[in-house]
């Protein structure tokens, strides 16, 4: 018989589920019609599959909003009975990571995906008049894909997607709590919860990005592919365009997004790792920008052609094949953010394969159909350089593609390789001369005319940019102290070139928006967007150049215990006890004790910084930092950290724990010295000296309530702390009915110190003082602490990138104020 | 032959080269006896924590010191020593990927990759054990 559950609510995964099968179905239909719409030649017959092919889509965008809705119900009101819920929230979640425990699983980040594809289809078929047939057909077709991503149903015996509405003992069945009817009052009253890691309000806004970006990339492979297949060889640039720009910028802003949130929150210790996870996503971009450069170079002189259809097309397909890398579990060993294997693999190789073969073989099979120029591109002409440009930057994603898929060669070659130990230093050592290539052209390539350029005209133009960009890379050159020779004088020499390289990218661009356009804004998105990639190239480079561990250990340094000739210097870890200053990297590091939010049981680790003037001892410099860590938090053990910066333009100060003692573990074993001392006398203690200032015969404190017959004496205390801190302590001694000898202490909880005044010994004019230090000898906590020179350039050149990138969709989309065309030769659009 | 073909060829010849000349540098997947042929070169080496040795941090003595023991896939039995603190879940691990090099009789490791339960949440037998451990 079968058991009645007692609690469950069965009613909304019934209809997330009914909806996922509709927008999956409804897909289905809209590719059929749209693809019957594009191929039929009689105009009624199409447009009255287009009529249908819409409403279908339309049905299937309104069923994934549906599914949408629907799990964010489930999830919101904590219905762990579903497998979704209960693996990633809980019901101390702050509301504000309920959207982001939406995405934490594959199922909804999917569910994203395919959200954003809808949304970008509705404005296809809004816009893109005779091109909507065959462009949304490829785009229904995406959506068959990622829809049967989530309907978790078997077909032959072989599970198809992954349904986020599956119940939590369907999905564990075999499980003994579910022999009990009502498991979901006794033993599931609460759900796994988001990895506290995820915690963070990047998580909310970074994921949604990255998935526009990656549903973006669909929209000039789908114009490729239309154009291809209905042989209109040219006409899908001008389409095309604003969509790849458009695609270019949300990637771009999603892949940085991701750099800032491993910077600002997660301890890896900075803001790219070359970590598999965030090459497979820059991969593809590189490979976008490749396709835009192509598909203007075309505009424009009517060459690369065939390269543009080419980047486009490959730069979906990476999307997918990052897809598959990510998500298939194959990174396992070399990644620390891929997803797990949820048995999907097969699927995601097929998605891949669905788009991959029929795209590259209608490239090579109408090759020769594809117009191309006779005459060749001269040496002085700007489409030259662009398309070399594009070469470069696909070649790079080549190679970084090639080193990142080492898993996958292994799978396939059965072979042993592991990636090499130097990580960054394999990729960069490469990308370093691709950085010098591409900084140079973006300097030069704007000022060379199309199809030719006079080189007098060039010299003239690129003179003053070029003398300013060479004073300018001087001036860096010696004061800004890039003396980075970890890795011998070749790779600093590289470095150095590629600093003045990246300054002439910024300057020559700049001066393009001044000079050459006269500050026409309208047309200054390529040179804003470039001047902002050299901005990044150069904050990158001084930022990782001269990035500096403040938290060297000395004890390490003294007891030379370094691994034999080991590059790494890996002692970057110290510990600090509770209010004992250490000095490093010019700075007075102390911890000053912790605190522990209400909201979510972080805790807070108080960081004081404090540099003074080696001279005076004046204080130059004070802040405070406060890293934040769980600990233990639920279902894991240890400690979740997050780094806390303080940020100035020119550098920033970061710092992250790496261990702290367990709060539970702390007991106070320290006890009470006495100290006999008179007026104007000081103690020490660990951490400064008190003064007795005076003994009052009549205290006034809140803490002690006088009596009649009392004997009283207050102290007044200073105590001045490691720091020009000080502070007022006021022990209260007195004898009651003449006879009981009691005392109030007081506390400066700042320093951990207890006072106590015990006696009065009149005839030697003292008193006995009682000084007790709590919690420091096992109070501390282990830190790292790193100096990033100028990383402010990285987010200033990547927000200027952006705007470039905004600008120029914005060009291309409005149309003019005066109905004449700008100039083409002179705009470089 | 168009420049542009021509320019096309040398630049895959060229990353060509360079891919295969990085081959030299990719790290191979080893053992702590393999490893210790070559003591002056870096390796991975694919291991589980014993947990019948306690592993040594005292971040008040120094914080920069771990030692633990770890068995390789060949079964053999090793100290290896860490410069750095413990990461955080460790004995928790099912499975280490270590990166370093054999020195005599330790092996001085540089960077340790944990495979953890806890990290990758999907894991179908630890939700089984959790489910579990609530009767």
């Amino acid at each position: 018989m079968e058991t009645h559950y007692i609690g469950e609510h069965l009613l909304p995964g019934e209809l997330g589920h009914f909806f996922v099968l509709l927008g999956f179905v409804a897909a289905i239909v809209s590719a059929i019609s749209y693809f019957s719409s594009a191929r039929s030649r009689i105009p009624e017959v199409s447009i009255s599959w287009k009529k249908l092919a819409r409403a279908a889509f339309f049905i299937q965008v309104f069923s994934v909003l549906a599914v949408f809705a629907v799990l964010y119900f489930i999830i919101s009101h904590h219905y762990f009975e579903y497998h979704y819920a209960w693996e990633h929230s809980s019901r101390a979640l702050p509301v504000k990571y309920l959207l982001a425990c939406f995405w934490e699983g594959q199922e909804g980040s999917f569910l994203l995906w395919t959200v954003w594809q809808s949304v970008l289809g509705v404005i296809l078929i809004c816009t893109a008049r005779d091109w909507e047939s065959p462009v949304m057909t490829v785009i229904s077709f995406g959506q068959v894909c990622l829809g049967s991503m989530l309907i978790g149903i078997y077909f032959f015996g072989y599970k198809v997607g992954s349904n986020p509405f599956a119940l939590l003992r369907n999905e564990m069945a075999g499980a003994p709590i579910f022999s009990d009817p009502a498991y979901l009052q006794k033993y599931i009253r609460d759900g796994n919860g988001l990895n506290p890691l995820l915690q963070n309000y990047w998580m909310v806004i970074h994921p949604p990005v990255l998935f526009m970006g990656f549903a973006s990339t669909i929209v000039p492979f789908s114009f490729a592919f239309a154009a291809l297949w209905k042989k209109r060889y040219t006409e899908w640039i001008r389409p095309v365009l604003p969509w790849a720009l458009f695609s270019g910028m949300i990637l771009a802003t999603g892949v940085i997004m991701g750099a800032a949130w491993a910077y600002e929150s997660l301890n890896f210790g900075g803001y790219w790792a070359w970590d598999p996870v965030e090459n497979s996503s820059m991969v593809p971009w590189l490979c976008m920008v490749a396709g835009i450069h192509t598909a203007v170079s075309f505009k424009h002189t009517g060459h690369a052609l065939k390269s543009a259809f080419f980047f486009f097309i490959t730069a979906f397909i990476l999307i997918l094949y990052s897809t598959f890398l990510t998500r298939s579990g194959i990174l396992g060993n070399t990644s620390v953010h891929a997803f797990t294997d949820l048995g999907m693999s097969g699927q995601l190789l097929i998605y891949l394969a669905i788009f991959l073969i029929p795209a590259y073989g209608m490239l090579i099979g109408k090759n020769r159909d594809i117009p191309s120029m006779k005459k060749e591109e001269t040496l002085d002409s700007r489409e030259f350089w662009m398309f070399i440009g594009s070469l470069v930057l696909f070649i790079s994603a080549v190679f970084i593609l090639v080193i990142t898929s080492i898993p996958v060669w292994n799978r396939i070659f059965g072979t042993h390789f592991a990636e090499p130990v130097e990580r960054e230093f394999a990729y960069n050592r490469i990308e370093v001369f691709v950085a010098i290539f591409l900084a140079l052209g973006i300097a030069v390539t704007q000022y060379l005319k199309f199809r030719g350029t006079p080189m007098a005209y060039l010299k003239k133009k690129l003179l003053w940019p070029t003398v300013v960009s060479l004073i300018l890379g001087s001036l860096i050159l010696f004061y800004g102290d890039i003396h980075y020779d970890r890795f011998g004088g070749g790779f600093l020499a590289a470095i150095l070139i590629l600093m003045f390289c990246s300054v002439y990218a910024i300057i020559a661009n700049l001066s393009y928006i001044l000079f050459m356009i006269r500050g026409k804004m309208r047309s200054a998105g390529p040179s804003l967007a470039h001047a902002g990639f050299g901005l990044m190239l150069l904050g990158i480079l001084i930022s990782s150049s001269r990035k500096t561990v403040i938290s060297h250990d000395p004890m390490g340094l003294l007891t030379g215990a370094f691994p034999k000739d080991s590059k790494q210097d890996s002692r970057e870890n110290v510990l600090l006890y509770r209010e004992v200053p250490m000095e490093m990297g010019g700075y007075d590091l102390t911890y000053r004790g912790d605190s522990v939010s209400r909201v979510d049981g972080k805790h807070f680790y108080k960081i004081s910084y404090v540099r003074r003037d080696s001279a005076t001892g004046k204080v130059e410099e004070s802040f405070n930092l406060y890293p934040n860590a769980f600990i233990n938090p639920k279902g894991q053990e240890g400690l979740i950290s997050s780094p806390a910066s303080k940020h100035y333009f020119t550098h920033d100060i970061y710092t992250y724990l790496t261990l702290v003692n367990d709060p539970t573990q702390i007991r106070d074993t320290s006890h009470y010295e006495a100290h006999l001392i008179g007026v104007g006398d000081t103690v020490f203690f660990a951490d400064g000296y008190i003064r007795l200032d005076g003994l009052d015969s009549h205290p006034v404190t809140p803490r002690y309530r006088p009596m009649a017959g009392d004997i009283a004496v207050g102290a007044r205390l200073t105590i001045h702390g490691s720091d020009s801190d000080q502070f007022k302590a006021y022990p209260v001694y007195y004898i009651r009915d003449s006879t009981y000898e009691n005392n109030i202490p007081d506390t400066v909880t700042q320093l951990g110190l207890y006072l106590k005044f015990d006696k009065i010994l009149p005839e030697q004019r003292k008193i006995e003082l009682s000084i007790r230090q709590s919690g420091q000898q096992n109070d501390w906590v282990v830190l790292k602490a790193y100096l990033f020179p100028y990383i402010s350039l990285l987010w200033m050149g990547t927000i200027l990138m952006i705007l470039g990138f905004a600008v120029s969709i914005f060009k291309k989309i409005a149309p003019p104020k005066s109905s004449r065309p700008p100039p083409a030769l002179k705009t470089g659009s | 032959m168009k420049r542009s073909n021509i320019i096309l060829l040398i630049l895959i010849a060229v990353a060509v080269g360079v891919i295969i000349s990085m081959v030299g540098d990719f790290s191979t997947y080893e053992t702590f006896r393999s490893a210790a042929r070559q003591p002056d070169k870096e390796f991975h080496v694919i291991s589980v924590l014993d947990r019948s040795q306690t592993p040594v941090y005292n971040p008040v003595k120094d914080p920069n010191y771990f030692s633990f023991y770890a068995r390789d896939k060949a079964g053999v039995e090793q100290k290896v020593v860490f410069t750095g603190s413990m990461p955080t879940d460790f004995e928790k691990s099912e499975q280490l990927v270590l990166i370093g090099r054999m020195d005599g009789s330790q092996f001085d490791c540089s960077r340790i990759l944990m495979k953890c339960p806890s990290k990758y949440k999907a894991d179908h037998a630890v939700q089984a054990r959790q489910l579990e451990s609530k009767l």
